[in-house]
């Protein structure tokens, strides 16, 4: 700002914006009451079977059901929690692999092609597998979530550490710092964005590893509501599932996309 | 002998392809308290001449002595600046002042007394809590400077120091850096691939050939 009063055409443009801005998150509300709407009237009117396709007014009452016997959040809490162990230790496992890889030079070119293949292997392929070694339960989801962020961790943040200003590691170490300081002070700090960022892809990887893993073998949980509501026809429940589900990832994602803003200025 | 002498320094670049000669039989005496400039035409081995002083790479052969000793690193004694002012953007002003001596563990009252005169004396102060994108390029040049100064190494090593800057801020901040050095009695050795800053800046010149880069000239 130049002064402290500004000028009419500085107010006027200010209105402008905001005038803008509430249009926007109208017209955002609008679509979904009229989505919602629509659902509700072609499904009371039969254009739509609403068997298959559900309605709103279903959904409500089995979301109210569900709530009264106690199991809604109890399944919502379940799955959250797998989440969110499983991007939280995907990203720090993988972070700390990359510092391995940082380190040793030779374990990294010797690591590489494997990681390649590995990256390149649909993680979800190895949940049978994962299931036989560490039993049919909430561990066996975990690791799926693990497994699916973990090499792309790896390999992000890796990149991130080697993006580093050469001139930067050379300017400490003439001030004498070893390679653990030189780790500290130069190449965490300066790959912090990217780790954040790295997060942020693992809330979204970690939602489809708990949520297959799920599929395969659990007993609470959104997905397991998901394929239980399948498999008995309450397809109001697997939808009532899938909106809870998109709801708590969005709220997920905010609050990682928050705590990235609070690091990256 | 001076402060700083290279003896028969040579080095040779391997590749799988090939070798590379870079410095063929480099001799050189730096007297206390001088400021000598190399000029040389680009990659001619500027650069690599003083990351062997600095202790960074190896020579492939030769020695080098400070004060007729033979240098031993990691040497304090030697500070280095860069082309690119290489600030870290996530520290301070201050804390990117005080970032070699909290890398050796000497951030003792008497080091952050004489770094905080540094910082008033070089009109820094009202910039402490600053982060260097809020920092024009000359004063980003000046802040490393400062921090290199705050180590007190007696040689300082200057890297093509004002290339990353304008014209017209690189004539005021060669001219400031250069009244900083001579203030703080530095004894500095710069490598530049302009003339006309060398001549407007050194106390001696020393002019290389082209790679493999040997000494053609010295110019008093």
């Amino acid at each position: 700002m130049i002064n402290n009063t500004p000028s009419k055409e500085h107010l006027e443009y200010i209105e402008k914006i905001k005038r803008r801005n509430i249009l926007i998150t109208l017209t955002r509300i609008l679509i979904l009451i009229i989505f919602i709407a629509q659902w509700e009237i072609t499904a009371r009117l039969n254009i739509v079977d609403p068997f298959l396709v559900s309605q709103p007014s279903r959904i409500a009452k089995t979301f109210f059901k569900l709530l009264e016997e106690g199991h809604l959040l109890r399944h919502t809490y379940v799955t959250c929690i797998e989440t969110v162990i499983g991007f939280i230790s995907g990203t720090i496992i993988g972070t700390l692999i990359a510092i391995i890889l940082w380190i040793s030079d030779f374990i990294n070119k010797v690591l590489e092609p494997y990681l390649v293949v590995l990256n390149a292997l649909p993680k979800i392929a190895l949940g049978p597998i994962l299931i036989f070694w560490v039993g049919n339960g909430q561990p066996a989801i975990i690791i799926i979530a693990l497994t699916i962020s973990l090499i792309v961790t790896i390999i992000s943040v890796l990149t991130g550490f080697n993006d580093v200003d050469e001139d930067m590691i050379k300017l400490v170490k003439t001030f004498g710092a070893n390679k653990y300081q030189i780790l500290k002070y130069v190449v965490l700090p300066h790959s912090l964005p990217t780790i954040i960022s790295t997060l942020k892809i693992n809330v979204g990887l970690s939602w489809v590893g708990v949520i297959v893993g799920e599929f395969l073998v659990a007993k609470e949980g959104l997905g397991f509501l998901i394929v239980f509501g399948g498999q008995v026809a309450q397809l109001d429940m697997v939808m009532l599932s899938i909106i809870i589900l998109s709801i708590i990832a969005y709220i997920m994602y905010a609050i990682v996309s928050k705590i990235e803003s609070l690091f990256i200025k | 002998m001076g402060k700083l002498t290279l003896e028969n320094i040579s080095m040779i670049y391997h590749t799988l392809q090939s070798e590379t000669k870079t410095l063929d039989n480099i001799n050189l005496t730096v007297k206390d308290g001088e400021f000598v400039v190399i000029v040389g035409p680009s990659g001619c081995g500027k650069s690599t001449l003083l990351s062997i002083i600095a202790g960074l790479i190896k020579p492939t052969s030769g020695e080098i002595y400070l004060d007729d000793k033979i240098i031993s690193y990691p040497c304090n004694e030697i500070g280095y600046m860069f082309q690119k002012d290489t600030l870290f953007e996530w520290r301070n002003i201050y804390k990117n002042i005080t970032l070699g001596l909290e890398i050796r563990k000497e951030l003792r009252k008497e080091n952050i007394d004489f770094a905080n005169s540094l910082i008033d004396k070089y009109g820094l102060s009202s910039f402490k809590n600053y982060f260097p994108s809020q920092l024009s390029g000359g004063m980003r040049q000046r802040v490393a400077l400062i921090r290199t100064l705050v180590l007190n190494h007696e040689i300082l090593l200057l890297d093509e120091p004002f290339s990353a800057l304008d014209y017209h801020t690189r004539l005021l901040v060669a001219d400031e850096i250069y009244r900083i050095i001579k203030a703080e009695g530095k004894t500095a050795l710069m490598v530049t691939h302009d003339i006309s800053e060398a001549i407007s800046l050194a106390d001696r010149i020393i002019v290389l050939s082209s790679r493999p880069a040997k000494i053609k000239r010295y110019l008093i």
